[in-house]
């Protein structure tokens, strides 16, 4: 549904966007990962054909974006970061332009009613330039689906969200992939990914750095090491495996910190017992998937 | 383009122009000047007709072509209309475009709405559209209540009178749409709306006035156009003024030698032709202003007969020039095909400014 073709966008001589090569499969929903100057929001803006690339290029459900923006704009809806209504109309207002400048009769009423609705402004009269910035990401997501689009793409949209907020942006998203639409969010917050996207892709100095679901992710990234942390009763004796890579202990041996190639706490359990040590505690730790994705950030960083 | 989308966000433009605060203000503004104006207008017209009855009926037929040749006319107080359009009529312009573009920037709506399968020439486009039938909306309410005034003073303009005013509404409904192009244009190259309104009250007082102080400089007339010629030394027995006022001001028809008389024809062609310069020097450099081609079109509606005496040849005569119709509305159409480049300067003026505000927005990049 959404594809980057070695997709290019250079600023002043400075690539925002380097050789991107992307796809997401039609009802998926992935997420953009990245940190802040990353090229997320720059390949959303192609994506969303607000701007052109300086080489290659995306697709929208097979139409080129930069060779039919009206076509794709129709297939879709956009909420930016940083989204802007026109504060002098209310939200309605706001929904009922945006309808007709999709084309859409008189149907768009319904759509404007079950969308305020869906993210609780129903009933809201007052104008949007007296709105909280919570309350105008909850319009900008009503505006995202108003065309009934086939993809929906949002720009960090939980940015300005109280927890209410977020929670009820979580359950719109489930709601929309339900039905069948592909969803791509950008963020740089990974929690937030990672509670709504069934995969993602990570973009580092506008390069696409890692793709793939959170356990394939979390497999490259994290190096396979597992951190195990043994606390005993008595004191330890040096420990043996061909797995094990590196042993830390403290508190007279009463603790150790254990890295090894894979988990080990078998076989660890085994060796102590052997040796009378009576085991208090014996835990694995697999890396946090922020640590993982961090890696990854670190690596082109050092690349770089 | 596709007049759909044109017309829904021309109407949107519309609306929001009709329903801003600041629309309402400055239209009520000018809404009460012309109102006082034009009781004023009417008051005077009123002492000027019968000034003029008066002196009809005291002089002969002849008597009266050569001084009294025109009749007063409540256009006149239109005339005086022309002034506070100039000022307050360009503020609405001004401030009907400065923001249509940056605003949006501003309040980051404008990528919400380039999101819209609309291309951007539709925005510009509808934009512009909007704000032009919202500045005819103005002036028609204007000329609506100018005709009420006119009215409730007992003064019924006849058919020569009201087409006139019709077309003194259109000449300054294009003076308000060119301060709006520019207005629109300095939008798109502005950041930020202050900016814009800024760079739009620069290019105010450029062309309003710069260009014509420029124009009527004595040291830039000199520079461009040379030294003024200078009149032959007088006979001892004339004695008549010296300095720049010689070339106004029209020889005493005395007994002079030929020489002399061969000189004062030399200096009277020499004169002519340095006049005529000079005056296609101001015209052309005057024409960069709206401001200006706006008084003088205003100054042919609402004045004719004193427009037609502007256009003689003869520096010396105040006359009609001779093949000129003599009165009504053919005198009006002979005088605007006269002045013609001054309402094609009204148009390309807004139009040079609407199309650089079309191409920068084309191709500006929305991040």
């Amino acid at each position: 549904m959404i594809r980057c073709e070695h997709l290019c966008k250079v600023y002043h001589g400075v690539p925002a966007v380097d050789d991107l090569c992307l796809e997401v499969p039609e009802g998926e929903v992935f997420g953009l990962l990245g940190p802040n100057g990353a090229g997320k929001s720059t390949t959303i803006l192609m994506l969303t054909g607000l701007i052109e690339p300086t080489s290659g290029a995306c697709y929208i459900d097979d139409l080129e974006v930069a060779t039919h923006p009206i076509e794709v704009k129709k297939k879709i809806g956009y909420m930016p970061e940083d989204v802007g209504f026109y504060p002098t109309l209310t939200a309605e207002e706001n929904l009922e332009y945006s309808a007709k400048l999709y084309g859409m009769g008189k149907e768009r009423k319904e759509r404007i009613k079950e969308l305020l609705a869906l993210v609780g402004l129903e009933g809201v009269t007052k104008e949007v330039g007296g709105f909280s910035k919570g309350m105008r990401q909850r319009l900008g997501i009503a505006k995202a689906l108003i065309n009934h689009p086939k993809a929906i793409i949002l720009d960090e949209p939980t940015a300005n969200l109280d927890p209410q907020g977020v929670a009820d942006y979580r359950r719109i998203i489930r709601h929309v992939a339900d039905q069948g639409t592909t969803v791509l969010v950008s963020s740089h917050i990974l929690s937030e990914v990672s509670k709504v996207c069934t995969s993602a892709g990570i973009l580092a100095h506008g390069k696409l750095v890692a793709h793939g679901t959170w356990d394939e992710l979390a497999r490259i990234g994290g190096d396979e090491k597992v951190v195990i942390h043994i606390e005993t009763r008595t004191p330890m004796p040096d420990l043996q495996s061909p797995a094990l890579v590196a042993a830390e202990f403290a508190e007279n041996r009463h603790r150790a910190r254990i890295v090894a190639t894979v988990d080990i706490r078998d076989e660890l359990a085994d060796t102590l017992a052997e040796a009378g040590v009576a085991i208090r505690s014996l835990e694995a730790e697999h890396p946090d998937i922020e640590d993982v994705f961090l890696s990854y950030y670190h690596t082109t960083e050092e690349a770089a | 383009m596709r007049t759909s989308i044109l017309g829904i966000i021309a109407g949107k433009e519309f609306r929001d122009h009709i329903r801003s605060r600041r629309v309402h203000i400055i239209l009520a503004i000018f809404l009460i000047i012309a109102v006082v104006g034009l009781i004023d207008g009417a008051v005077n017209y009123q002492e000027q007709i019968d000034h003029y009855n008066e002196n009809l009926a005291q002089t002969d037929d002849e008597m009266m072509h050569a001084i009294f040749w025109w009749k007063p006319s409540i256009l006149s107080a239109f005339n005086r209309m022309s002034d506070l359009i100039a000022t307050v009529g360009i503020v609405l312009g001004c401030a009907m475009g400065f923001d249509l573009i940056s605003r949006e920037k501003e309040s980051k709506s404008l990528k919400m709405l380039l999101s819209h399968p609309v291309y951007r020439d539709e925005v510009i486009n509808g934009k512009a559209l909007g704000g032009t039938a919202a500045i005819a909306a103005a002036m028609g309410i204007v000329l609506v209540v100018s005709f009420a005034i006119l009215l409730i003073f007992g003064v019924v303009p006849n058919f020569d009178e009201s087409v006139r005013i019709l077309i003194f509404g259109v000449i300054s409904f294009l003076l308000i749409f060119s301060y709006f192009a520019i207005a629109l244009f300095m939008s798109t190259v502005a950041e930020s709306s202050s900016n814009a309104l800024i760079y739009t009250l620069i290019i105010f007082i450029v062309l309003s006035t710069l260009i014509p102080a420029v124009a009527t400089n004595q040291t830039v007339q000199k520079v461009v156009i040379g030294e003024a010629p200078e009149p032959p030394d007088p006979p001892e027995t004339v004695g008549g003024p010296t300095g720049s006022f010689n070339v106004m001001v029209k020889p005493m028809p005395i007994e002079i030698s030929g020489e002399v008389e061969e000189a004062w024809r030399e200096y009277e062609e020499e004169s002519r032709a340095y006049w005529e310069k000079r005056r296609a020097f101001i015209d052309t450099v005057n024409l960069l202003s709206p401001s200006k081609n706006y008084q003088e079109m205003t100054m042919a509606v609402t004045e004719p007969g004193y427009a037609a005496s502007m256009l003689s040849d003869d520096p010396y005569s105040f006359d009609r020039p001779k093949d000129l119709p003599q009165s009504g509305l053919e005198i009006l159409a002979a005088i605007i095909g006269e002045l013609a480049h001054y309402i094609i300067a009204l148009i390309v003026m807004p139009a040079v400014f609407f199309g650089l505000a079309w191409v920068k927005f084309a191709r500006e990049d929305i991040r």
